[in-house]
Parts: structure tokens; C-alpha cells; sequence
């Protein structure tokens, strides 16, 4: 008999992936070695705008060790435009996007020229040897002024720099009523204009590509989030037969969203390995990363609220001016888009207006980085409740209070079109006051304020929600995305008992291997150890959507559930057959079956055995209990939850420290309570820092100039703060394992709270908006320190 | 990045031929600023050499003084117990600086000649004085917040980056040396040279000239002194403005004070203007605050620095206020 056993989902078990990734020696790309590989460099463009006037490779391909020099020229024909997945409206402008410039570039860090060579550092080398002459062209990096009839054209053919606009209109859509009469007769109406900075999602593992060609096929390695999607876009891009290729995404440290994406990068090795070959390598450096890795945000958010005098909203309208950057990536056009839906949070807003304006600029594009459009709208309504609350005298959750969804209106239908199945804002929230000790917060920055204490102290709240699980297929395709939102996964039962799980969701460090282990250990009541959860080998994991919008539990765990159930379905007559009774007459728990009423029963283990053998089944019986299930969700889930924030700013320095900061998540059913904080911790530390000190930001020639950590300010744990994390339990009823996703929510509610707190902690000396990131110097000239 | 000759000296008088002989030789310690250097095209050398291997690690009592050796690294000065408690300015700055790995690399004698944060100086494709004399300085009406007000000349406006050598200066230390001309004794504020015409000069080192060590008077205020550095991370980051303050009190009156300044100069700043404001007055609000505007008397701010000049005030002032008891 086996014991009773202790429940593996909800246990805080320690990620069976971390020694191999803590320690490095894994199967990392730049850990790979191939037998006679090569390794490739790229020159990057040191100017943001011009013509390639000439390119003379004579000199370094004179250097040691090097095998070829290629231009743009040099793969003009074969290098196709890089895909771009998402074409947001019919009159989009989807420019020509070659994987090497050909003959223009528009952005510093296009890539120009490769060399390939028998040494990273013969290669490295090379570059510098390889004379590009560069004619100027004019350079335009403002959104504002891109827009102006006398802008310079980052692509000249579609005679403007705007790339698509998109509205939704909750009168059009049949959600809502009209903004524009409801924002005419409100009483309290107030404007803001937010700023989103472009941000770099900085992942730990630089982006490395290993691609060998064997005959007709090519392997590639590479440390992306998407093998699956890479796999298609690069067959559609170079017209490769997608059957002949094969991508391996092996162990991935860290994306954020930067490696949702299919690069030049992937397309040059794989395009010189071709020509070459043999195997070719490439691992960018760190500068070679911020300047060409796709950055994220980037746009400016004009936002009209009306309420009523007691705090009631009528109205809601949305204005973005998003800065693409200067061509399309795999998504770009979309991420504001997402947005869309998020603007009205938890609220019940009756109207509501949202218009996109997304225009090219003379930047690296931007992308997908963690929360991906859910971030910046969360941003901007929470940052406007607070407004709101300050304008009509109201505490912050008062007002918030007065609008949310009741926790017994769900399910909601909200007038960006979304059904909220589940939640409970009221509970979260409470939850949330009580440990962040709000009422003594409170009274502590009223005293400083009565004793001119140069320190202050301000208090901000985020009651966030966000969709993910990205995405049911029918939803995808009204928003003309290119592809579906489902997710595959396959469970293979081995002879001796052991069990391999096939996951079409790749992670990149979110403890897929455990979690996934987890739900099949319970499932199958086999041990945990005894499951292996094999992931990113599109041969042997060939269905997949992958990774990103917090969609791996939600969508990819419940393809593993069901895969699961199928395997118990088919060993059900097997253990019938073996115990003699019916099939109806079986009971099955711990992993086993037993004949109802007896102590006969067989472990799944044990069919496992006989099926194997398949010397004794039922008659017809194919022997073989694999499973496989691809779930295509029927909605998003919907996280909530309720942050609060505490910041001490020092009034003399600008500095601004977080004092104390508590966040009440509603995750829906927790697999691994470990891994969940953990993400809760990653996002929240995520979302600090757009806060207060990430910014990627280009000096007036379109240079980079925080391409480097030196620059580009992540912050350490140094400057964060103990984080109280706690949970309410509302299940999502979209799926059946009732979760909801992690991995972006608290980068989602983190900025407003911490913004709001700023902003409140200063409000009384007539500070209305500090833009992102608080640095000590806005924050100081917010308050009239000067220049 | 170039290619160059290694070469790993044995001993000083090794170490000084083998970079005195050859004009493009220079010498490499932690290599933390060095290779950066290098590799960014900024710094082309043809030959380095290595002193690690030389016996100047220690950090000894002396008559009167403390002796520390220039290979002593940055993590092991700022954690040594008799820094801590005879010059806590000197510790407070070394902790204060860098990351725990670039500390435990990094040595004191490359601290104090590591090159300026400008990026302009760093990056090869703008003009620069320092790196190409006469080429312009774009500093000047450029991206200036990281640079300085005091010290400033026409040719360049590049603030000195070290936190250790605003805190030497502040106790007097004395920078020893090695060099084809014997051994010399510099005094610290002798020791760096403010731009004038002749950016690309930053200090007073002859070439093949090796530090060997520094020596750190005990004094009354040496001991009862400290660093405040304001930065925008609270770790892996450059002073926005920093001040070292030495102070020794009788009663409530100003005996002896240094004080000193970086992130706002070309070079580690002290005022002896500042300290003659303090000298042998009562330490009070008011006198602070005068001592404060003493110390920036002449600054020339540009367009993206000059909140630097309000921001160095108060943070004297909070130095002041906390080292003197004063409320
Ligand atoms: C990421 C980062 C952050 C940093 N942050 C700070 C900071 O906050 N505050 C701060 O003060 N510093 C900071 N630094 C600078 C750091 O302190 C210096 O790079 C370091 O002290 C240099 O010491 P080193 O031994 O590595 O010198 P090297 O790089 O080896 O040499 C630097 C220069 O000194 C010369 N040199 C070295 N030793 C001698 C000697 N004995 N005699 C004569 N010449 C010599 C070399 O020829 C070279 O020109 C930072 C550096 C990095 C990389």
C-alpha cells in the first residue's frame, strides 16, 4: 500500500532546476561547443540615420582567423524582412525590416557587417578593421516632433511616420456609452499627461545563437523564449521548410519579455552558418545587448477622467502617443494595444475612449517587457484614482472604493470588453491595510508635515488587476494577432515506472520543471522526483506557443492536467482488466487503483509495466499509455491585488527611499507558494525600478546613452526594500486548475504605488506628477530645489 | 582592442625601467579602470605591466602615521580595523565605492589614477581634450550633469570620479613614489592638477613614476571625520556630489577642519576657504551655512550641473551638523 501522502500542489517546494542554474554548469547557449564551430561578430551602426555610402571588408578579411566578411549587400537576397506577427489595422505601415542593413540604417546598433572567424576574438578583432562610410541623414527621436508635417521620414515610403492608429469605443463596441457628452457635463473632469520611459529588460543571460547545418538541416540553439514561434518565423522568413529545421531553446536565463522575440541576430548566424558550412556561434556582449536587445514602454499617455463630486467616474478617455522605434518587431505594433483593456482596472466606468497613435522613430524598436501595455495602462488609471482622491479632498481607497466591481458582481463584464470571472477587491484590500498598518502610516506623515520634518513621508496604493493567461484563439484573432493562445502538452508513461512530461510552454527561468512536476506527481500519485519535464526542443516537444503574458500555468499547466487525465483514462480498463472487475467499479488515489470495496488494487506504475509488456491486456487494447492535450482557454484570468507603498523622501536630497511596501495578491490557486513569491518579489523589484531609476534614454544624435549597467541604473538590493507579500484565494473559474499567472503582476501594480507615494508624500508643497524614473534630482526639482 | 606586450615586474625598481623605457608602457594593478580603458579605445598602450606581484600590500603603523601599501586593495583599506577607527573618512569612502568585486580588485594606487566618468572622454568617437588635445571639449554645452563647477578651465569641465582621494585629501595624506628619478614625497593636494590648458595632464606623476604607498598622518581630526556621498543608486555608482569632512573640536569651538569635495571638481577639491570660514568659530547653523557658500564660491555651472552647487551645500551641511552634534 502506498502511504498517504502529503498534497504536492500548494507545497513550497525548492525549484529542482536552481542547483543546475544557480551554478552555471547547464546547458546554457555560450556553454555549447560543437566540433569545428565558428564564431561571428557583428558591427553595429555607430549613427542613427544614414545612407551606407560604402563598405570596404578587403582589410579584415586579410585578419587572422577569419573565414568571411558579409554585408547587407552580401544578404540582400537572401535575407527576407524580418515578421512582424501583429498587424494591428488593414492600413498598418509595415516597413521592409532586413535582418543586416542594406542600405540605410535607422537606429544606432543596426547591424552592418559580420565577420565570422575561428576565434570570438579573430572575430571581435575583424570588426574593427571593416571602414563603413556613413552620409548622414536626419536624424527624428521625438514622437511629438516625428508627427510634424516637416519631420524627417524614418521610412520615406509611407510619406509619415505614423504607423497605425487603433480606437476602441466602448459606444461602438456596445460596452459603454459615449466619453465625449459625459466628460461635457461632468463636474470634476481632470487631464493628465503620464510619461512611460523606455526601459531594458536587462535579463541576466545575454542572447547567444548556435546554429549547425547537417546536409539539409539546420539545428538551432539559441536563448530565446520561443522556440516554437521562432521555428515558424524563420521558415516564413528565410522560406526555409520548416520540417527540415529544428530549434533548441536549452536552459534560458532570464527574458522579461526581451526574448519574445525573433532577432537579426538569429537570422545572420543561422544565414552564415548556412553559407559557411559549419557551425556558427554568436553571444552578444552586454553593450551589444542594451543597444539591440528590444526595449520596452516608450509612450506617452494623455488621460481624461470625469467623476461626479463624490468620487463616481462617468468617463474614461485614452490618448497614446507610443514610440516604436524604428521598425517592427515580432509584436510591436500590439503591446500598446494591450493596454486597451486594462485602462478601466477594476472599475466600473460607464464610457470610455481609447486611441493609439504608435509612430517610428530613429530608436532601437520596442516590445514585449514583462507586463507588455498592462503596466503602462495600470499605470495610468491608478495614477489618475489618486488624482482623483486628491482632488475631491477623498482618501486614495476611498475613491477606489466608490468605483470597483463588488466582489458579488462577477462575473463582470467591463466596458473594455472583458468578462472579469472572479475576485474580490474588498478582501485583498483589507488584507492589505491591515498589514501595511495604513491608519499609524497616515497619522506619521501628518506630523511630519505639522514639524517641517525635511523628511517626508507619502503613501501610495495600487489596486491592480491585469489579463493573462494569454490567450483564447477566438480572442487572438479578433485583435488580428497572427496566431493562437493555446498550449500543448504531452505525458509519456516510461517502463520502469518513471514519467517525462512534454511542455509546450519554454521556460526561461520561472520553475516550469517543478511546477508542471508538481501537478503530474499529484495527478498520477507518483513520486515528484520520478517526473522529468522536458521543454524548448521542438523536436521533442513539436506543439507549442511558449512563453510570455503569464500564460504557462494558466494555459500550459492545464494542458499538462488534462494530458494527465487522459493517461488515467486509458490505464483505467488496463487495471480493470488486471484486478478482474469492471471499470466502473475502480476507486483511484494515491496512484492506485483498487477494485471498490477491496484491498485489491494496482499502482499506475504497475500498468504502466504491463502495458509495456503488453502480454496480457484487454483484447484491442493499443499498448500505450501516453497522453497528450492542447487547451485553448476560453478566457483570460484576471490577478488582482492591492499594493501599498510607504516612501521616506528626503526633502533636502531628493532622494526617495521605500520605507515599507506590502502587496495583497489574488493569483487564483497556488501551485508552489515558493515559486509565487518569488515572481511576486521579481515583479515588484521590476516595477521599482521603472519607478525610480531605470531609464534607457538617446542623447540629440540618437545615441545610446545608458548602454552600459554604469549608466543604465538597475538597482541593487541595496536600495530595495523588505517586501511583505501575503495572498487572498479567489480561483479562476476559466480553468480548471483554477490559477491565474504571476510572472508580470506585481511589474504591473508596482509603478503607481510607488509613484503615487512620491507624489503624495510632496503634494502639499503643489506637486501633481514626478515623471519616471524618481530620480533624487526630478524629485528635487518637483519641489523647487532648481535647475 | 590593440594588441600589446604583457610584462610582470618583480620588483619596484623592475617595474619602473620596464614602464620608464618605453613610451607607450603603463603599469597594470586590478586592471578594474585599465582594461575598460582599453577596450573602449580611450587608453592604447603598447606594453603593460603588471605590479601585482610587487610586496606593497601592507598596511603598518608608523611614527605618528599610517602606511599603506599602493596594491593594497580597496576592500582590504576599507575594512582595516586602524582605518576604520583613525580614519573613518578614508573607510567610509572606500565602502562607499564601486561593488564589492570591483573592491576586492581594484588597488589604492590605481584608484587615485583611474580617469574621469565623462563619456565623452570615453567614448572614442567624440572630441575630447584629455584623450586628443585641441580636439573640443562637447562637454561643455553638452550632457554635463555628471560633470563639474569648481576647477573648470575652457578646455575641459571632466569631474574627478575617485571617492578615496576626496577623503585623503582630507587627511592630509601623502602620496609616496618610485620613479626614474628617485623616490619623492607628494603631498595630496599637490598631487592632481586641474585641467587649465593642459587637460590630458592629470596629476603630477612623471612617466615610469610607481606609487608605492601612502602615508596618513594621525591627527585629532582625522579621527573624528566623515564621507557622504549622494548618488542615484545606493550601491555600483558614481558621487553625483560627495563631501569628507575632518573635524577637531574644542568644546564647541573649531580647532583644526579639512574639508573636501568630489563629483563637483576637476580634481579631489578641497576649500580652504570653507575651512577658514569654520576655523576657530563656534560650529553653528549659521557658520555652517556660510562655510558652505565659501566652498563654492566660483563655481561656473552649465546647463544640466548647476543644481550640484545647492545639493554639495546641504550635504556639507548634514556632515557638519552630524559630526559636530550640532542641531
Ligand atoms: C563599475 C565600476 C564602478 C566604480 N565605482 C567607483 C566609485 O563609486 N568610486 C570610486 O572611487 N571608484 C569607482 N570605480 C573605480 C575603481 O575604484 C577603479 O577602477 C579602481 O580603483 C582602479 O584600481 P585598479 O587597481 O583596478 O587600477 P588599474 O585599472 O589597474 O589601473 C588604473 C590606472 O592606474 C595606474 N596604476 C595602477 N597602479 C599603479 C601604481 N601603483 N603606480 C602608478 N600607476 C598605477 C595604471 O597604469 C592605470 O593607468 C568604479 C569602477 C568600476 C569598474
Amino acid at each position: 500500500m502506498t502511504a498517504a501522502v502529503e498534497a504536492e500542489v500548494g507545497r513550497a517546494r525548492r525549484r529542482k532546476e536552481d542547483a543546475r542554474l544557480i551554478t552555471g554548469r547547464t546547458r546554457w547557449t555560450d556553454n555549447l561547443t560543437l566540433p569545428g564551430m565558428l564564431h561571428l561578430a557583428i558591427l553595429r551602426s555607430p549613427v542613427a540615420h544614414a545612407r551606407i555610402a560604402a563598405v570596404d571588408t578587403s582589410a579584415a578579411e586579410a585578419m587572422p582567423g577569419v573565414l568571411a566578411v558579409l554585408t547587407g549587400v552580401d544578404l540582400a537576397k537572401e535575407q527576407g524582412s524580418m515578421g512582424c506577427a501583429w498587424p494591428v489595422t488593414p492600413d498598418m505601415a509595415a516597413p521592409q525590416h532586413p535582418a543586416m542593413a542594406v542600405d540605410t540604417v535607422r537606429y544606432a546598433g543596426e547591424a552592418v557587417a559580420l565577420v565570422v572567424a575561428a576565434s570570438a576574438y579573430q572575430a571581435r578583432d575583424a570588426l574593427d578593421a571593416i571602414d563603413v562610410e556613413y552620409a548622414d541623414l536626419p536624424v527624428v527621436l521625438d514622437v511629438t516632433r516625428a508627427l510634424a508635417a516637416d519631420s524627417p521620414l524614418v521610412h520615406p515610403e509611407f510619406g509619415s511616420n505614423r504607423c497605425a492608429t487603433w480606437v476602441f469605443d466602448s459606444a461602438e463596441a456596445g460596452t459603454g456609452g459615449e466619453t465625449a457628452p459625459a466628460i461635457a457635463d461632468a463636474e470634476v473632469v481632470l487631464r493628465r499627461r503620464f510619461r512611460q520611459q523606455r526601459i531594458i529588460p536587462a535579463f541576466m543571460e545575454p542572447r547567444s545563437v548556435l546554429v549547425d547545418p547537417t546536409g539539409d538541416q539546420v539545428t538551432m540553439w539559441s536563448a530565446t523564449q520561443v522556440p516554437h514561434i521562432l521555428r515558424m518565423m524563420l521558415a516564413a522568413t528565410l522560406g526555409l521548410p520548416e520540417h527540415k529545421l529544428r530549434v533548441i531553446a536549452p536552459d534560458v536565463g532570464g527574458g522579461f519579455g526581451g526574448k519574445l522575440q525573433v532577432t537579426p541576430e538569429e537570422v545572420l548566424v543561422l544565414l552564415a552558418a548556412r553559407r559557411l558550412g559549419r557551425p556558427v556561434k554568436y553571444t552578444e556582449t552586454r553593450s551589444d545587448s542594451m543597444l539591440s536587445c528590444h526595449h520596452g514602454r516608450d509612450q506617452f499617455q494623455d488621460l481624461t477622467l470625469a467623476a461626479r463630486p463624490d468620487g463616481t467616474i462617468t468617463a474614461l478617455e485614452v490618448e497614446l502617443l507610443a514610440d516604436l522605434g524604428a521598425y517592427l518587431g515580432l509584436l510591436t505594433p500590439g503591446i500598446p494595444l494591450l493596454g486597451a483593456f486594462m485602462f478601466n482596472g477594476i472599475y466600473r466606468i460607464p464610457a470610455y475612449r481609447f486611441t493609439c497613435t504608435s509612430v517610428f522613430t530613429n530608436k532601437m524598436y520596442t516590445d514585449a517587457v514583462r507586463g507588455a501595455g498592462r503596466p503602462e495602462a495600470t499605470f495610468g488609471i491608478e495614477r489618475m484614482m489618486d488624482e482623483l482622491a486628491a482632488e475631491l479632498g477623498l482618501d486614495p481607497l476611498e475613491v477606489r472604493r466608490r468605483n470597483w466591481i463588488g466582489h458579488e458582481q462577477f462575473p463582470f463584464t467591463t466596458v473594455a470588453g472583458l468578462t472579469y470571472d472572479s475576485g474580490n477587491y474588498e478582501a485583498a484590500t483589507d488584507r492589505a491595510t491591515e498589514l501595511f498598518d495604513y491608519q499609524g502610516l497616515r497619522r506619521e506623515q501628518a506630523r511630519r508635515r505639522e514639524q517641517d520634518d525635511p523628511t517626508l513621508l507619502g503613501i501610495g496604493v495600487s489596486t491592480y488587476t491585469e489579463m493573462c493567461g494569454i490567450a483564447p484563439s477566438k480572442v487572438l484573432g479578433s485583435l488580428s494577432f497572427g496566431a493562437g493562445g493555446w498550449e500543448h502538452a504531452a505525458i509519456r508513461m516510461l517502463p520502469t515506472g518513471k514519467v517525462e512530461v512534454v511542455t509546450g510552454s519554454s521556460p526561461h527561468g520561472q520553475g516550469h520543471e517543478t511546477a508542471w512536476s508538481q501537478i503530474v506527481a499529484d495527478r498520477l500519485g507518483v513520486p515528484f522526483e520520478d517526473v522529468e519535464v522536458l521543454h524548448g526542443d521542438t523536436q521533442i516537444s513539436p506543439r507549442g506557443m511558449d512563453t510570455y503574458g503569464s500564460r504557462s500555468l494558466a494555459v500550459g499547466g492545464v494542458a499538462v492536467l488534462l494530458a494527465a487525465d487522459r493517461v488515467l483514462d486509458k490505464a483505467r480498463p488496463v487495471a480493470a482488466h488486471l484486478l478482474g472487475c469492471a471499470a466502473e467499479d475502480l476507486d483511484f488515489a494515491a496512484g492506485r487503483f483498487t477494485a471498490r470495496g477491496t484491498e485489491n488494487g494496482v499502482s499506475i506504475q504497475e500498468v504502466t509495466g504491463a502495458v509495456f509488456a503488453a502480454h496480457d491486456l484487454p483484447d484491442g487494447f493499443e499498448p500505450n499509455l501516453d497522453a497528450q492535450a492542447t487547451f485553448d482557454p476560453e478566457n483570460f484570468s484576471f490577478p488582482h491585488g492591492t499594493h501599498l507603498c510607504a516612501v521616506e523622501v528626503d526633502t533636502e536630497t531628493g532622494a526617495v527611499k521605500i520605507r515599507s511596501y506590502v502587496c495583497v495578491d489574488d493569483v487564483g490557486t497556488v501551485v508552489n507558494p515558493l515559486i509565487v513569491d518569488g515572481q511576486v518579489h521579481g515583479g515588484v523589484v521590476h516595477g521599482i525600478a521603472q519607478a525610480l531609476f531605470e531609464e534607457a534614454s538617446y542623447d540629440e544624435l540618437g545615441n545610446l546613452t545608458t548602454g552600459t549597467f554604469a549608466d543604465y541604473l538597475l538597482p541593487t538590493a541595496a536600495d530595495l526594500p523588505h517586501l511583505v507579500t501575503d495572498r487572498t484565494v479567489t480561483p479562476a473559474t476559466s480553468n480548471p486548475l483554477g490559477a491565474k499567472g504571476v510572472g508580470e503582476s506585481g511589474t504591473i501594480a508596482a509603478t503607481p504605488a510607488v509613484v503615487n507615494a512620491v507624489v503624495d508624500a510632496v503634494r502639499h508643497l503643489g506637486v501633481t506628477d514626478i515623471e519616471m524614473p524618481c530620480t533624487p534630482q526630478r524629485v528635487w526639482r518637483a519641489i523647487g530645489g532648481g535647475a | 582592442m590593440k594588441n600589446f606586450e604583457y610584462a610582470r615586474a618583480n620588483n619596484p625598481a623592475d617595474a619602473v625601467r620596464l614602464v620608464g623605457d618605453r613610451p607607450g608602457a603603463t603599469f597594470i594593478a586590478g586592471g578594474t579602470d585599465l582594461l575598460n580603458l582599453m577596450k573602449d579605445g580611450a587608453q592604447t598602450h603598447d606594453r603593460i605591466v603588471d605590479v601585482n606581484g610587487l610586496a606593497l600590500t601592507d598596511i603598518s603603523h608608523g611614527n605618528g602615521f599610517l602606511r599603506v601599501g599602493a596594491l593594497a586593495r580597496m576592500a582590504d583599506v576599507g575594512a582595516h580595523r586602524a582605518v576604520r577607527e583613525k580614519f573613518p573618512v578614508v573607510s567610509q569612502a572606500l565602502l562607499a565605492s564601486a561593488s564589492p568585486q570591483v573592491r576586492n580588485m581594484a588597488s589604492i594606487g590605481g584608484n587615485l589614477l583611474q580617469r574621469t566618468r565623462c563619456g565623452y572622454f570615453r567614448d572614442t568617437g567624440s572630441a575630447c581634450n584629455k584623450r586628443i588635445p585641441g580636439s573640443g571639449c562637447p562637454a561643455i554645452d553638452g550632457e554635463n550633469r555628471g560633470h563639474a563647477v569648481l576647477g573648470v578651465s575652457d578646455h575641459c569641465i571632466a569631474a574627478h570620479p575617485s571617492d578615496l582621494a576626496v577623503s585623503l585629501i582630507a587627511v592630509d595624506a601623502v602620496v609616496l613614489t618610485n620613479g626614474p628619478h628617485g623616490e619623492r614625497r607628494i603631498p595630496f593636494g599637490d598631487f592632481h592638477l586641474a585641467p587649465g590648458d593642459t587637460p590630458e595632464r592629470e596629476n603630477v606623476l612623471t612617466h615610469g613614476e610607481l606609487i608605492v604607498g601612502l602615508e596618513l598622518p594621525l591627527t585629532p581630526a582625522a579621527a573624528k571625520s566623515q564621507y557622504l556621498k549622494l548618488r542615484d543608486r545606493a550601491t555600483f555608482e558614481f558621487a553625483v556630489v560627495s563631501v569628507a569632512a575632518a573635524l577637531d573640536l574644542r568644546g564647541r569651538t573649531v580647532n583644526d577642519v579639512r574639508l573636501a569635495f568630489g563629483g563637483i571638481a576637476t580634481k579631489p577639491w578641497r576649500s580652504t576657504d570653507a575651512e577658514a570660514v569654520l576655523r576657530g568659530r563656534a560650529l553653528d547653523t549659521a557658520t555652517i551655512d556660510a562655510a558652505g557658500r565659501a566652498a563654492v564660491h566660483g563655481a561656473i555651472p552649465r546647463a544640466h550641473n548647476a543644481f550640484k552647487i545647492d545639493l554639495v551645500q546641504r550635504a556639507l551641511s548634514r556632515v557638519l551638523h552630524e559630526l559636530g552634534g550640532v542641531r
